[in-house]
């Protein structure tokens, strides 16, 4: 038993606390908890808890129910809202087989497995995300117009506002589950808000985005509203996504800064970014994984949906900050692409990879777009060699099908499921008939 | 004698040249006595030279006496015109210890010979009798501080003498002290006794060298650093007290902020300060350089920061750390700096040093290891390396690291850093034998020894032995082997690497053997419990078990148990390296019992070291083997050959099976002979496989040809038997057998059935409806004969591929399929008579079939579009409904995603469209087609690679299933298994590395991915 795991069981016994969920992610990207109460704590920190994982989705196959979930103690965290007495805790698990090796399907897993090949390089992946939400009036009834709590704007200050006490207490609670919020403010849709997350290595990002959608959910219920992190709620108005910051570091070096040199960006950088560039067709069903994902990736409004990088354009998919000078660690490129319904372990997994793949080759970084690339007509965009992303999940399914990066990257297990996941997602969404058809069709045809 | 021959005879190499130094005028100065004393030992013949003979011999004593005179006259020199330094050395030079010392300092190091000719006040050092080993280790400390200007009694001492000055001042001071140390070392009149003296000594004195060097970093900052407490952990050798001449100082660092100061601050000036020490060390100043500072076993390697917290080493360590790291930890020791920080490292890292061995993949980890410590040897210097390889210095330390690491979790008296130490504690605590671990310590010691001796000539980080014959022959005289000489020295280094290897199965695997079965009483055994650790830690899953099957192998008074005392330890290692240890106990255990009483068994295993290795390998690595060896326990014997692993050809089973029919007397007993002698030759394909010595595919072709001769010979049984049941002198028909499928192709599996067709042609004149009834006979008898149950093995004979299927005629006459493929051919027909060969009864009929069917197989002019639409379809169709219900496509091995059939169907695709207009594709092996397709520009190479490759790893794969399990057949059979255990199992008979069942299946799914990419587009395209 190390010091860790002796630390949780002291810290369960002095609060008194009377469950401990054991958090894990499917290949979704849904959390899943399974509780247990303190006795067995320290079997699950020795041998893992097992259950059975046929019926969740991508774990397994069904003749291989059994899968073991491994606590990983320095997660632990005391559940706020569940009350101070006779609390409940959770730590994240990694997934095993029953003979004790990582899960090939395990998405926490398959995040290590890329931080690893990148700290093989002597590089640590480090990510900060604004996470984009909205807030409507609950209960939010998928059969009738959507209500958001507020009509206010980007940066709005809404007197007595529910967003302003929502953001408050979900703040309040997130610091108190030990995750850093560094920026927090109104969305430019109503009711729409965002959060940022301070910048952390991507593992315990990844897990600090699976509690940030919890407690922002929990929070909503207390508050008697709805929070949807649904990339595109309602066509007329902003999706909600989640650009997220990149930075690699040598050890305590930023490895993306180079004091001098363009934007201070260093060779690593550019090459990243190129990376990123030249994979980012293949990742997007990782990065945007649902139908509705491309509702928001060719809604406009500075959506990011042609392949491009700027220093500081709001249109691009790559944005490279301003750089604030003698901040040489604070040197990182912003994917802008990516959506608050990712699986955040899959998706920083991949970005990482493409990153990497550009760094280990040496790809060239291609000019980068000073306009804004919605303004620019098809022929201009093919003209200056920017291509569009994928616009639907169908497209994004056929080039990640053909991708040996992300196959490499997630898995065999993971890659296969994920494809066989969303084709079959695209042909149920391709057989509905939408109120659009009807109300254009019917009266005519 | 003239002044030449003796010094000829005193060891001297290049006597003209000594003679002219002994005439130089500044050593006679020095050297010289008066005429009248200096009468030689016979005659005053070459009297009047001044140099005494005494001195001579003294000279001759040493390792290189050439080297010794040449130094020895450039210090006179250096000395000549100081009087001082002149009547010391005078002094020095009259015979007694300081002489010794002087003279065997010169003639061992030419890099310490030119340190004192540089500072000729050095021989001050060596005129005084204090020894320089077994010294405190706070003098030392003191003595190199004291140097800098720095107070050793100050919680951080800090020097008063900054920059280079400071550094020269430590660095000479270091030497000064090296040198006492060398010249103890190098007349003590065992060195091998006195090396764990000297071993410490160098230790305590780098230890002393990086505190004074922290005192110059402390001394270089304003405040000296006064926020930060920072400690040096010594790793390594030198934390083991065992450190040599020169070698890389392996450090690691700790810093915490004094009360008052931000963690922050204390980080940055931590760092500042270990930069600054080693700068203090390594960098090039006026003195040379001591060595190099390492700190790259600290946490994240050489991309973590270079100083941590104490609470950030031990997160890293708890979270992150892998096994070699635990076992780099072993030698932590506080060398400089804050000692109490340094002590509360230790202390929070022992516990996970020592329960590291129950960390998940310990068996793994500490395999592959030790398969670096043995493999990491530049081919250049394979047998002149001291430190790396089989038998080497590391070898030795990670034998007993391995021991305290599985050991010392439960034992705390052999935790010693230190590997003398440690191996006496481990003799001690009745872990190892005595005896052994004598002489492991007493290789290591010669190992070390020798290595001392090469580094001080140069005062090099080399672990080389020398190649010259004149390097040699000094290392010999320096290690006190004058006698022996250069030969003399090699042969004994290769004889302990052997023993060291040796030793070290005697000190693993000897203990786990129980009381009674010991060879000597000095041997031991170990407790129940430590032995099940021990056994574990070696990668036995039951180690109960595993001592049951020990003690019954070799308990007892018999022969057998005499001899399996002597094997048993090597060969638990052996199991211990393959796929499934237990197994190979318990195989072994079995095979003993059946085999132990007769005479040669044991005598093959004791005297054939490779015999017995590889029937460890095969019975801890294939079920499918050891079921044969228990089956046939003879076959043994082929492991001690390789010839008789090699395959038999065709023609040479061809005559044993004719040599079985001539004798034999009865139709069921001789196809029974004849389906024994393919089991042996599946053994032998399957022992030879896993072995090495033939690859996958021949092993395939020699499966195919024992079923070739299996077919013939079962033919000629059949017709015997038809004409007897007939009641006919003649066969009123010819047969033929035509292989079809994987026999066809000559890539028969271990479980593959035989496809095949029956032809008949009637003789002329005979009766055709008789003809037909006689070669249904003959075909049905011919599947009774290979298919019943028997007691060898059967082998199926399906001829489902026929006109019509199991709807059709069993045979047929070359007319009627002729008639038939004239009027009903479907595309299905073509494709599977792609691979038809020919293999039993009448040639002649067997070309006129070949003649009838190629126009078929490789129509003239390709295939219509619509026919190449129909086979596309059948193949879709086939996809979805041929796999097994409830099968993942992407594992199943035949008819799965990029396996097999997908393979198939796009090679014979393109056989049926080309074959008419390029001959090359007209084979039936799978891979050459694939190979003719590229040639003839079919196919790109890229493609064709990528389809080679997944069918060849299918095919592997299959055979592997068999080999691992010992299962033909079943439900499974075909299909990449999820078991993690037969996943490792399939893994180590395809020879990855242990613990690889993971890699194997990524490896597996991404080849047939790719190959699926290539069929969609060029099968369906």
């Amino acid at each position: 038993m190390d010091r860790q795991q002796e630390f949780v069981l002291r810290t369960v016994e002095e609060r008194d606390i009377r469950f401990i969920r054991l958090w894990f992610t499917d290949v979704l990207g849904f959390l899943k908890s399974v509780a247990i109460a303190p006795a067995e704590l320290e079997a699950a920190f020795g041998e893992g808890i097992g259950f059975d994982g046929s019926s969740i989705e991508g774990l397994t196959r069904v003749y291989e129910a059994d899968m073991i979930a491994k606590p990983d103690p320095t997660t632990f965290q005391v559940l706020p809202w569940r009350g101070e007495r006779h609390g409940t805790a959770r730590m994240f698990c990694d997934i095993l087989t029953p003979d004790g090796q990582p899960s090939l399907a395990d998405s926490r897993n398959v995040l290590k497995r890329a931080l690893s090949r990148a700290s093989d390089q002597g590089f640590t992946f480090y990510t900060h995300p604004e996470v984009e939400f909205y807030l409507f009036d609950a209960p939010a009834d998928p059969a009738l117009p959507l209500v958001p709590v507020d009509q206010a704007g980007y940066f709005d200050h809404v007197a007595r506002g529910t967003a302003h006490d929502f953001r408050r207490a979900a703040i309040t609670m997130l610091e108190s589950m030990g995750i850093s919020v560094e920026f927090s403010h109104h969305e430019a849709g109503p009711g729409q808000n965002e959060i940022d997350l301070r910048y952390a290595d991507a593992l315990t990002t990844a897990d600090n985005i699976m509690t940030f959608r919890t407690v922002v959910k929990e929070v909503a219920l207390e508050q008697g509203v709805y929070a949807s992190f649904m990339p595109k709620p309602m066509a007329d108005n902003p999706g909600s996504g989640m650009h997220t910051h990149l930075s690699l570091f040598e050890g305590d070096r930023n490895a993306f800064h180079e004091p001098g040199a363009q934007f201070e960006l260093s060779t690593t950088a550019r090459s990243f970014i190129a990376g990123l560039l030249r994979h980012a067709p293949e990742i997007t069903a990782v990065t945007n994984q649902f139908v509705n994902s491309y509702k928001r990736l060719w809604g406009g409004a500075e959506a990011p949906s042609f392949v491009c990088w700027g220093h500081n354009n709001r249109s691009a998919l790559v944005r490279v900050p301003m750089y604030k000078p003698g901040k040489g660690n604070s040197s990182r490129v912003e994917y802008r692409a990516l959506d608050a319904a990712a699986n955040p372990y899959l998706a920083f997994a991949v970005l990482l990879a493409a990153g990497l793949k550009g760094v280990e080759q040496g790809y060239e970084l291609p000019e980068g777009a000073e306009d804004d690339v919605w303004e620019l007509t098809d022929a201009e965009r093919r003209a200056l060699g920017i291509a569009p992303l994928p616009q639907s999940l169908n497209q994004a399914i056929e080039v990640m099908e053909k991708s040996e990066l992300v196959a490499e990257t997630l898995g065999e297990h993971v890659f296969d499921f994920v494809l066989r996941n969303k084709r079959r997602e695209w042909d149920e969404y391709r057989g509905q008939v939408t109120p659009f058809e009807l109300r254009r069709f019917l009266p005519l045809l | 004698m003239s002044l030449g021959g003796r010094l000829m005879r005193l060891g001297f190499s290049d006597a003209a040249r000594a003679e002219r130094m002994l005439g130089e005028d500044a050593l006679v100065a020095v050297a010289g006595r008066p005429v009248a004393s200096a009468a030689g030992p016979d005659d005053a013949g070459w009297g009047p030279g001044a140099v005494p003979d005494d001195l001579l011999v003294a000279l001759g004593a040493v390792a290189d006496p050439d080297g010794a005179l040449l130094a020895l006259a450039r210090l006179a020199g250096a000395v000549d015109g100081d009087p001082d330094l002149s009547s010391q050395l005078r002094a020095m030079l009259e015979p007694g210890p300081a002489r010794d010392r002087l003279l065997a300092v010169l003639g061992a190091s030419v890099a310490l010979g030119d340190y004192v000719v540089a500072h000729p006040e050095e021989i001050a050092v060596l005129a005084d009798p204090t020894p320089g080993t077994g010294v405190p280790v706070v003098a030392v400390r003191g003595e190199l501080l004291a140097a800098v200007g720095a107070d050793p009694d100050a919680g951080t001492p800090a020097a008063t003498l900054t920059g280079t000055g400071g550094v020269d001042a430590m660095r000479r001071a270091y030497r000064r002290r090296l040198l006492r140390i060398a010249a103890t070392d190098l007349v003590a009149p065992d060195p091998l006794s006195r090396l764990p003296g000297v071993a410490a000594a160098l230790a305590d004195l780098a230890g002393a060298a990086l505190e004074a060097s922290l005192a110059l970093a402390r001394g270089a900052l304003p405040d000296h650093g006064a926020g930060v407490r920072l400690a040096v952990l010594a790793m390594g050798k030198c934390g083991a007290r065992e450190l040599n001449y020169v070698s890389d100082v392996d450090v690691v660092y700790v810093a915490e902020p004094v009360d008052g100061y931000d963690e922050a601050y204390a980080l940055s000036v931590g760092a500042k300060l270990a930069s600054a020490l080693a700068r203090a060390c390594s960098h090039p100043s006026t003195e040379p350089a001591l060595w190099p500072v390492d700190a790259a076993l600290r946490p994240e390697g050489k991309n973590g920061p270079l100083v941590r917290t104490l609470a950030s080493h031990r997160a890293y360590y708890e979270r992150w750390a892998k096994t070699w790291e635990f076992q780099a930890l072993l030698k932590a020791r506080p060398v400089a700096g804050d000692r109490a920080l340094g002590e509360a490292y230790v202390a929070a890292v022992s516990p996970l040093v020592w329960s590291a061995v129950s960390r998940e993949n310990f068996v793994e980890d500490s395999q592959a290891m030790r398969r670096r410590v043995e493999d990491h040897v530049p081919a250049t210097e394979a047998d002149r390396q001291l430190k790396l390889g089989v038998g080497g210095l590391r070898d030795v330390e990670f034998t007993v690291q391995l021991l305290q690491l599985v050991h010392g979790r439960a034992d705390e008296s052999i935790r010693s850093r230190n590997t003398l130490t440690a191996l006496a504690a481990l003799a001690e605590g009745g872990y190892v034998g005595r005896e052994h671990a004598a002489q492991l310590a007493v290789c290591y010691r010669l190992l070390r020894a020798l290595e001392h001796r090469i580094q001080l000539v140069r005062m090099q980080r080399t672990h080389l032995m020398p190649t010259a014959e004149g390097d040699l022959r000094r290392l010999a005289r320096a290690v006190g082997m004058r006698a022996e000489g250069a030969q003399g020295l090699l042969d004994r280094w290769r004889a302990v690497r052997r023993e060291v290897r040796g030793l070290h199965e005697e000190l693993f695997y000897r203990p786990l053997l129980p009381a009674v079965a010991q060879l000597s009483a000095e041997d031991v055994s170990l407790a129940p419990d430590a032995a099940r650790a021990r056994l574990r830690a070696i990668g036995y899953r039951d180690p109960a078990g595993a001592l049951r099957h020990i003690s019954a192998l070799t308990e007892g008074v018999t022969r057998r148990a005499a001899i399996q005392r002597q094997l048993l330890p090597v060969m638990l290692g052996w199991f211990a390296d393959g796929a499934d240890a237990d197994a190979g106990l318990l195989a072994f255990r079995r095979l003993s019992d059946e085999l132990g009483g007769t005479h040669w068994y044991l005598k093959l295993l004791r005297d054939s070291g490779t015999a017995a290795q590889r029937l460890a390998r095969v019975l801890s690595t294939s079920r499918y083997v050891a079921d044969a060896l228990a089956r046939s326990p003879e076959s043994v014997t082929w492991l001690g050959d390789d010839a008789d692993l090699v395959p038999r050809d065709v023609d040479r089973l061809s005559a044993e099976a004719d040599a079985v029919l001539t004798r034999a007397q009865q139709p069921v007993p001789a196809a029974t002979a004849l389906r024994a002698l393919r089991r042996r030759e599946l053994a032998r394909s399957a022992a030879a496989d896993l072995l090495g010595v033939v690859t996958s595919s021949t092993a395939a072709q020699n499966l195919t040809a024992a079923a070739d001769v299996l077919l013939c010979g079962a033919l000629r049984i059949a017709e015997h038997e038809a004409r007897a049941e007939h009641a006919l002198a003649q066969s009123p028909t010819r047969m033929l057998v035509v292989a079809m499928g994987r026999l066809g192709g000559r890539e028969m599996s271990y479980s593959s059935d035989a496809d095949v067709l029956f032809v008949h042609d009637p003789m002329p004149g005979a009766d055709p409806p008789a003809a037909q009834a006689f070669a249904l006979t003959v075909a049905t008898r011919l599947r009774q004969l290979l298919g019943d149950v028997g007691p060898e093995p059967p082998l199926a004979v399906d001829a489902d591929l026929r006109p019509e299927g199991r709807n059709g005629p069993l045979v047929r006459s070359l007319d009627a399929y002729a008639e038939y493929y004239g009027r009903w051919s479907s595309p299905w027909e073509s494709q599977a008579l792609l691979r038809a060969r020919p293999v039993a009864g009448d040639t002649d009929l067997g070309a006129r079939f070949v003649t009838l069917v190629d126009p078929l197989r490789y129509p003239a002019d390709g295939l219509e579009p619509s026919v190449v639409r129909e086979i596309r379809r059948i193949k879709a169709r086939v996809e979805g409904e041929r796999l097994p219900r409830g099968v993942d496509p992407t594992r199943h091995l035949k008819l799965g995603r990029g396996a097999v059939s997908d393979v198939e169907w796009t090679v014979q695709l393109m056989q049926l469209r080309h074959a008419g207009s390029v001959p090359a594709l007209r084979t039936t092996s799978t891979l050459e087609a694939l190979a003719a397709a590229a040639g003839a520009g079919l196919l790109t190479h890229d493609d064709t690679r990528t389809l080679a490759d997944a069918w060849t790893m299918a095919s592997r794969l299959r055979d592997a299933l068999v080999l691992w399990s010992g299962r033909v057949g079943g439900a499974q059979a075909d299909v990449l298994p999820h078991d993690r255990q037969a996943l490792n199992g399939i893994a180590r008979v395809l020879g990855y590395d242990a613990g690889c069942g993971s890699e194997l299946e990524q490896d597996y799914l991404r080849t047939a991915r790719r190959a699926r990419a290539v069929v969609e587009r060029v099968f369906y395209a």
